[in-house]
Order: C-alpha cells, then sequence, then structure tokens
C-alpha cells in the first residue's frame, strides 16, 4: 500500500512532506514531556524492525496479495514514538528496497502515521470504560490494531483515487483500486487479532509496556 | 431461355466473377522488415506480475503527451517499437492501483544503449533496464534487510543499556 514515486502530483508530495513534519513536531513535543524518553526507545526501535520487515509478509488476498503494515500496533503500543518510529522504517524500506519512495516520504507517513495516532487514543479509550481488565485490553487493541489500518486505507483510497491522471483509463483503474481496498479488510482483522495478541501477552508478562 | 436473358446472362456471369476476383484474390504480399522493439515486464515486489496495469509510453521529443498507451498481457508485458527516428530517453510507465513504475529507455539512432536507472548488457544487441529492488539478487536483499534489522535490535540494546547503568547507578546512589 505504500505509494510510490511518479503516482502523486508535486502539490500533494509537497503536502504530505508539510503534514509530516507537523505531525513529527507535535510528537516529539509529545515525547519530551515524557519523564525519561530514553526508556521507551528499546521499544520503540524493536517495533520499527518489526514494522520494517512487516511489509515482505505477504498474505493472499484472491485476486491480489497484500502484506502486512502494522501501523496500528505501532500506536497501540508506542503511542507518539510510533511516528518516528513509522518515518524510519520507511525511509529504509524506502532507501534499501524501493518500497515506497523518498518523494512519498512524506505522504506514506502521514498515511501511516496519523492513523497510528488514532489507533494509540483508541487504545486509550479502555480506561475511559473503566475496566482495565483483560478482555476490554483486547478488545480495545483489536479496535485500535484494525482501525489504525482502517483508516490509513481510507486514506490510501482517497488520494488516488482524486489523483488519477488524465490519460489513463480511469473506470479500469477505480475498480482496481477498489479490489485492492477491499483485499484490506482481512487484513484489518489479522492485524487486530494480532495487536490484540500482543497487548494481552505484554499484560500478562511486562504490562508497564503498555503504559506509554 | 428468351431473347432477353441472352444478352443479360454473360453480363451477370462478367460481374459476379470480375467482383469475386479481389474479394477472393489469393495473391499475398508481406514485407518482413527487422525493428527494434522493447518489452516491458512488470511485476510487484513479491514475483506476481502486473496482469492488465496500464502503460503509458512518452517519447522523448514530447515527455508530457502519451505516445502510445496500452495494458499488459497476463504475464505482465507489454511489447511496443519505438520510432527509430526519436533518439533520446523513452518513458515507459506501468500504473495499477495506485502502483507503478516508470523506466527509461534510451534509444540513440537504431541501437538501444546502456542508461536508465541501472542497465545490465545481457548481449551485445539485448539489454535489460531495470528498476526497484530488482536490481538486486535475492541474497543481496536478504542481506540488507538482515543489516537493517540487526540495526534496530543494536539501537535497542544501546539505550537498554543505558537504562539498566541509569538505573543501577540511581539504585547505589539510594543506598548511600
Amino acid at each position: 500500500m505504500h505509494i510510490p514515486d511518479g503516482i502523486l502530483p508535486a502539490s500533494i508530495i509537497v503536502a504530505g512532506y508539510a503534514t509530516t513534519g507537523g505531525v513529527t513536531w507535535y510528537s516529539l513535543r509529545q515525547i519530551k514531556r515524557d519523564k525519561n524518553p530514553q526508556e521507551n526507545i528499546p521499544k520503540a526501535s524493536l517495533l520499527t524492525a518489526a514494522f520494517f520487515v512487516a511489509s515482505w509478509i505477504h498474505i493472499p488476498v484472491p485476486p491480489v496479495s497484500v502484506h502486512l503494515i502494522l501501523n496500528g500496533l505501532l500506536g497501540t503500543i508506542l503511542g507518539y514514538y510510533a511516528l518516528p518510529a513509522i518515518l524510519i522504517g520507511l525511509f529504509f524500506q524506502a532507501v534499501m528496497f524501493q518500497h515506497g519512495g523518498l518523494s512519498t516520504l512524506g505522504v506514506n507517513a502521514t498515511m501511516f502515521g496519523i492513523p497510528a495516532i488514532v489507533a494509540y487514543h483508541l487504545f486509550q479509550l479502555r480506561h475511559k470504560v473503566g475496566k482495565n481488565n483483560r478482555v476490554w485490553t483486547g478488545v480495545f487493541a483489536f479496535l485500535a490494531g484494525a482501525g489504525g489500518l482502517g483508516v490509513s486505507v481510507v486514506i490510501f483510497f482517497f488520494l488516488i483515487v482524486t489523483n488519477i491522471p488524465a490519460n489513463i483509463d480511469a473506470a479500469v483503474e477505480r475498480n482496481v483500486i477498489y479490489g485492492l481496498v477491499l483485499a484490506h479488510i482481512p487484513l484489518m482483522f489479522i492485524e487486530g487479532a494480532f495487536t490484540a495478541a500482543v497487548a494481552l501477552f505484554l499484560m500478562r508478562v511486562k504490562p508497564e509496556l503498555l503504559k506509554p | 431461355m428468351n431473347s432477353q436473358w441472352k444478352i443479360i446472362f454473360p453480363f451477370v456471369v462478367i460481374s459476379v466473377f470480375g467482383a469475386s476476383t479481389r474479394a477472393i484474390a489469393h495473391g499475398v504480399r508481406m514485407q518482413a522488415r527487422e525493428t527494434q522493439a522493447i518489452e516491458v515486464n512488470a511485476e510487484y515486489d513479491n514475483g506476481d506480475p502486473m496482469v492488465n496495469a496500464q502503460v503509458t509510453v512518452y517519447a522523448p521529443n514530447d515527455p508530457a503527451t502519451p505516445w502510445l498507451e496500452g495494458t499488459t498481457d497476463n504475464n505482465g508485458n507489454f511489447v511496443f517499437t519505438p520510432d527509430a527516428s526519436q533518439s533520446g530517453n523513452w518513458s515507459v510507465q506501468v500504473r495499477q492501483a495506485g502502483h507503478g513504475s516508470i523506466v527509461n529507455v534510451p534509444i540513440e539512432g537504431n541501437q538501444a544503449q546502456a542508461g536508465g536507472d541501472s542497465a545490465t548488457p545481457e548481449s551485445s544487441t539485448s539489454r535489460v533496464m531495470n528498476t526497484g529492488a530488482a536490481n538486486f539478487t535475492p541474497l543481496q536483499i536478504i542481506l540488507m534487510g538482515a543489516a537493517g534489522v540487526w540495526g534496530f535490535i543494536g539501537t535497542a540494546l544501546f539505550f537498554m543499556r543505558g537504562n539498566k547503568t541509569n538505573s543501577e547507578l540511581r539504585r547505589s546512589e539510594s543506598q548511600r
């Protein structure tokens, strides 16, 4: 789902970098408010590695195949640390494997980063329910994992559908985009379940990791 | 046969056979000419071919207007013959569902020259231009990925060590 170079017009590319710049600044400001930001760096670094390799894991959803994104998981576990983690992960994916692109780094970071922060806030809603037990943690982790990816897919859909170049067959392109978007619905369930499993595991073995 | 038909019949025969001479002509003229074609193969990075992806070809003298449009076949292939009179970079863009890439094929006169993002000469007449991770072998990709992952793990270990040292310092200070 990473948008490569040469697909989007220059105005969207610039807007993507501007949005990423703003959100990264806000995230770093939130991170700075932590008592000891260094404490969370090992966790952020390990999940950046997971995000970096996740795009290699392809899941066939006939007739297409999709790959793991894990931005919902990063948001759920890392909170605001997810944004720099995703930005770094995307940079390495683009430079090493040409997955995504350097010109679209801003757009991709916005597309995956903002939904990660949405996922974090979704996961924090479990405290509002007032029952910080395993069931609610699992339910909200699932919603965060699936929701984070879902918001990314919606952003991807609008970016691509509204920027189909005039010289190609728009109807054909739109149909393929619909197919790709629909193929991400099963992936949302997979990533939601994976996020819930990770959150419940951490709750059992090291619950302090779930308190960013 | 009355006299009227005796006059008309030869005309009917002549007109029928005369007309059919053109319609079922057995003479075929063929011409074979050697020309330079460019074959583009597009696949996703997991190896799946980009089936029915939309292809746009831009000529060197007008990179803004599509020179040719088409779609890839079931194997992700698309073949076209560039206008040999236009030398320079022929750009071929393949796009499907927001994914795609552009490859530049330099044509100089009647001969393809090495160039583009990278070029691997296969023989004197056929050259291959790749984009994306196709430049690397699977082993190289795995090594690069492993190096990247180790970088992240190393960062994590480094900061974990820092935390431990800090907490040990704090503990020793509190013991005093």
